[in-house]
């Protein structure tokens, strides 16, 4: 397998990476250049994003000046509790929600609306019904990959089918489909535009232990195909999902006016092997760290109860 | 087991007739006729031979029961046909738009409930003036045409304006997250969407088209099944063809809506 040395991020090069950039660019100008192509280009940023709602009882903030930039490349989980504006924060980078503040730059480009730079797995699926779950996709690749011919994109469409396991369900509507099948459709459908920023609201989250493990390979086959150029931010409640994956997780503090609480890296090497990793010490710290960070305001209301 | 309902339903219906015709007889009197002003069912039964006798009968002065029944059928096919025509698109335009829908709603909401019956006298005047034509062409017959288009945008164009309007956000943000083109986000969501909704305005505009175009050949003339009622019933004394008439237009109502509700049953998604 081929691989970059900027392919791979490890945690918190990033830094180290910025600080050389400045440092080369004060040396000299040629090093600085060979240092801005191996610096790893940032992908998505979020600065200073607050995202209000108009509510009948007042305005409701959900989430506050949220800082977080993130790299091209990268795996990055968002946790936090029900409610905190998880949901809210990914819709700010799709464009579904446009941020009452601040701004998001993805691709290099300021997020005015939705685009298919952008695959979104919508938390609810968002299936349209009248349409099989292969004219789901396919109207998809049709639109976004104008270069194919009308085999070509079949066989795209059939591809990505197979990849989750619905080939045989392929002329079914959504309505008789069940809830994981729907994901998995709406996961084909966000992987077959072959999208730069995959952009996952609980991807997993109405998948049974074994097709979800089945699912996690396909999305890292899938980011390691394209040389893992291609960014994922993925919204997950499950703390074991956001280790195997992320390279960065996002823990949010409970809203009303969410902030980011902590940003933990995940220092585990690639390729992760699911069964080991769990014995892995590094693992284990991640995990109790994490399990501590989103616990300990539920062990205070737990005493008062 | 619906057969059985539906004969049940026939029989009682035959049952409250018979009994309100008896209730009514005049018992004075000797001439069958006379003695029931509402005829009885059997009575009807009578006539029934010499109404269908000829029933495409379509010289000058004799048209056959047939031949104006295909009357009324075509003025309605024609205003309803003309007026969805119009509504089905201006109804799109106006769900996708606020802008347009706040032009366009105060027009809606003045005409729509002007009587149908108001606008074949102004129909009457322009096509009159406009010079004559034969048959179905004729002034009269367009001006009853032209109430037919006027009645049957209304369900239609609200319908369709609430089905474009209504279509979730969820459904739009698919088509924007995958960079459907206009026509793709047309022919793939937003008509898909509203279809049920504009199905059920044509359901509603067919169903006020049919009962209004009854009244409406009354005053126009012609070879409608109204002018039937009115010049064949009322005028020659005939209640049986009244209670004919009656049938007829019922019968023929009740398919045109068991079409329409077909025809909703295949374009919703959901029920499927
Ligand atoms: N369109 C909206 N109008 C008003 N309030 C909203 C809207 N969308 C979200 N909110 C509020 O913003 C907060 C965050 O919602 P969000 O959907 O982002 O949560 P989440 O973290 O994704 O939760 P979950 O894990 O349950 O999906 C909630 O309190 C919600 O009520
Ligand atoms: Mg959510």
């Amino acid at each position: 397998m081929m691989q970059n040395n900027y392919a791979t991020p490890q945690a918190g090069s990033s830094m180290d990476n910025s600080d050389k950039q400045v440092l080369a660019k004060m040396v000299d100008s040629a090093s600085a250049f060979h240092k801005v192509v191996a610096q790893p280009q940032t992908s998505v940023s979020i600065k200073d994003v607050t995202v209000s709602f108009k509510t009948p009882t007042g305005i409701y903030t959900a989430v506050k000046s949220i800082d977080l930039d993130i790299r091209k490349g990268e795996i990055v989980a968002l946790i936090g509790h029900s409610g905190c504006g998880k949901s809210t924060l990914m819709n700010t980078i799709s464009g579904m929600v446009k941020p009452s503040s601040g701004e998001v730059i993805a691709n290099g480009k300021r997020v005015t609306g939705p685009g298919p730079d952008r695959g979104i797995v919508f938390q609810n699926y968002s299936l349209l019904p009248w349409l099989s779950v292969y004219r789901n996709i396919y109207e998809a690749v049709d639109s976004v990959m104008k270069d194919m011919c009308s085999a070509e994109k079949k066989d795209h469409v059939e591809q990505n089918l197979k990849m989750v396991h619905l080939y045989e369900h392929k002329d079914k509507l959504p309505g008789q489909l069940s809830g994981g099948m729907k994901q998995r459709v709406a996961i084909a459908r966000a992987f077959a535009i072959n999208p730069s920023i995959l952009l996952l609201d609980e991807p997993f989250g109405a998948l049974d232990a074994l097709t979800k493990s089945n699912m996690h390979v396909e999305l890292l086959k899938l980011w390691n195909l394209d040389n893992r150029n291609k960014t994922i931010i993925m919204v997950t409640h499950d703390i074991e999902e956001a280790i195997f994956l992320a390279d960065r997780v996002v823990v949010m503090n409970n809203g009303p006016a969410a902030t980011i609480k902590e940003i933990v890296d995940v220092p585990l090497e690639r390729p992760r092997n699911k069964k080991e990793i769990v014995h892995d010490p590094l693992y284990m710290e991640t995990h109790d760290k994490l399990l501590s960070l989103l616990l300990d305001k539920f062990s205070i209301e737990d005493e008062v109860e | 087991m619906p057969v059985l309902y539906f004969v049940g339903s026939i029989l009682l219906l035959l049952g409250i007739w018979t009994l309100i015709a008896w209730g009514n007889r005049n018992p004075e009197a000797t001439d069958l006729v006379e003695r029931y002003p509402l005829p009885t069912p059997l009575m009807t039964l009578d006539v029934l031979s010499e109404i269908f006798a000829n029933p495409f009968q379509n010289d000058p002065d004799v048209k056959g029961i047939g031949t104006k029944l295909i009357g009324s059928l075509m003025r309605v096919g024609i205003g309803f046909g003309l007026g969805s025509l119009i509504a089905i698109p201006l109804g799109l335009l106006l769900g996708s738009s606020k802008f347009m829908m706040s032009l366009i709603n105060p027009i809606v909401q003045i005409l729509r409930p002007v009587s149908p019956l108001a606008w074949y006298p102004l129909g009457l005047a322009v096509f009159s003036a406009a010079g004559g034509g034969d048959g179905l062409m004729n002034p009269s017959s367009k001006a009853a045409i032209f109430m037919i288009f006027i009645c049957s945008l209304w369900p239609t164009l609200i319908n369709t304006a609430f089905g474009v309007a209504s279509i979730p956000q969820d459904h739009k943000n698919v088509g924007k997250a995958f960079g459907f083109s206009v026509w793709k986000y047309i022919i793939r969501i937003l008509l898909p969407y509203s279809l049920p909704h504009i199905v059920t305005g044509l359901k509603l505009s067919i169903g006020v088209a049919w009962m209004v175009i009854v009244a409406g050949e009354m005053l126009s003339g012609g070879d409608g099944l109204g002018f039937f009622v009115w010049e064949e019933g009322f005028n020659a004394g005939k209640t049986t063809h009244i209670i004919v008439a009656i049938l007829i237009i019922g019968i023929v109502g009740f398919i045109l809506d068991k079409f329409f509700s077909s025809l909703q049953k295949a374009f919703s998604y959901d029920a499927k």
